[in-house]
């Protein structure tokens, strides 16, 4: 009973997630979007963790960096200073001013679903965080885009691949949930 | 600079969106793709709706700045499976999980950590990738309105109308347990 009401009052703190509907939210990444277009080009994220990961090797070992020939094309004369990076250097400043304006801040290391099946140990989270990190982004790389570059921009411009990309990205991850928290949650 | 000054002021407001409209909550993804809480799913609806009619509304009068990725048909799927178990298992995506770092969730901080480890690989993975698996049912940019031979509006604005109206018709928690 006592862990019920803990459940609870954790449960309360991520519920409070949406201050936007899924309209609301909906339009306005639209509109953003059709701003992107219009004046610069489609949204994209995941190509910017390969041009983060260039520069940063570049510094370290420029040798190595250059024998990349994906590195080298990539990230373009290994700066940051670009459109581009910049966009994605402003995702997590807009969502610090958003969380900061609505008080939504929150150090849990392991979230609710993820506890209800696999208990509150922080390490497996963790490991598991990583791994799952390594996928989506070597998946992104592999497929030449991720949510905001095939689902969002890919898609609104009708493009087969982002429509394949999307789908291939939607029945996998159904199918892991599925057998991930199969045995989670039986709030319903 | 200006375009610096863009840059920051577009990825500002889409990181605020995502963090306000929920799409970096870890239980949020996980219940849509367990198909519990269809809140995100009429989300991306929506903004697939709106996308598709407002960029090609700007292409009809020449404005939209398109670029459209290359279809490798092998090699889509393959990648599109990994993303999806990575997506399931964070509950982030690439971009939702830097939202998510400034929310000051840890899980998201080693998400992040554990895509550039990915992304480092993949770079250099890559000759071998391309060789082998992007050479597989290669068709270049290739678009649905391109394919067909007419304007992309055309198809555009049917499909963003259904987008929406399929975004406002879907319940928003889902049937299955």
């Amino acid at each position: 009973m006592k862990i019920d009401t803990l459940h609870r009052h954790e449960a309360g703190h991520e519920d409070k997630n949406p201050v936007l509907s899924w309209w609301a939210g909906g339009i306005g990444i639209g509109l953003v979007l059709i701003v992107a277009v219009g004046l610069v080009q489609p949204i994209g994220v995941s190509t910017q963790y390969v041009v983060l990961d260039g520069v940063l090797l570049h510094n370290v070992l420029p040798d190595v960096a250059s024998r990349s020939s994906y590195l080298v094309k990539t990230a373009q004369g290994w700066t940051l200073a670009t459109y581009e990076f910049f966009f994605v250097l402003g995702i997590p400043l807009g969502a610090l001013v958003a969380a900061m304006a609505t008080a939504r801040f929150t150090t849990r290391i392991v979230p609710i679903e993820w506890r209800r099946r696999f208990g509150s140990n922080p390490g497996s989270r963790l490991v598991w965080s990583f791994v799952g990190g390594f996928l989506l982004l070597f998946g992104a790389r592999f497929g030449g885009g991720c949510t905001s570059g095939h689902m969002i921009s890919g898609i609104s411009q009708l493009a087969i691949s982002s429509f394949i990309f999307s789908a291939a990205l939607f029945i996998s991850g159904i199918i892991t949930a599925r057998v991930l928290y199969r045995d989670g949650g039986s709030r319903c | 600079m200006l375009m610096l000054a863009l840059g920051l002021a577009l990825g500002g407001a889409f990181g605020a969106l995502l963090q306000l409209s929920g799409t970096s909550s870890h239980t949020k993804i996980v219940n849509a793709l367990r198909l519990k809480d269809l809140t995100i799913m009429k989300l991306i609806l929506m903004v697939i709706g709106v996308g598709l009619m407002g960029v090609h509304l700007l292409d009809l009068f020449g404005l939209a700045n398109m670029k459209v990725k290359e279809l490798y048909l092998l090699g889509i799927v393959i990648a599109g499976v990994i993303f999806g178990v990575g997506f399931a298992l964070t509950g982030y995506c690439p971009g939702t999980a830097l939202a998510a770092c400034a929310e000051g969730k840890p899980d998201a901080w080693v998400t992040v950590t554990g895509g550039l480890c990915g992304a480092l690989v993949f770079a250099f993975l890559f000759p071998e990738v391309e060789e082998h698996l992007l050479a597989v049912g290669r068709y270049g940019p290739v678009t649905i309105p391109g394919l067909v031979g007419i304007h992309g509006i055309w198809l555009a604005a049917p499909l963003g109308i259904v987008c929406v109206w399929l975004a406002t018709r879907l319940p928003m928690s889902g049937g299955a347990r």
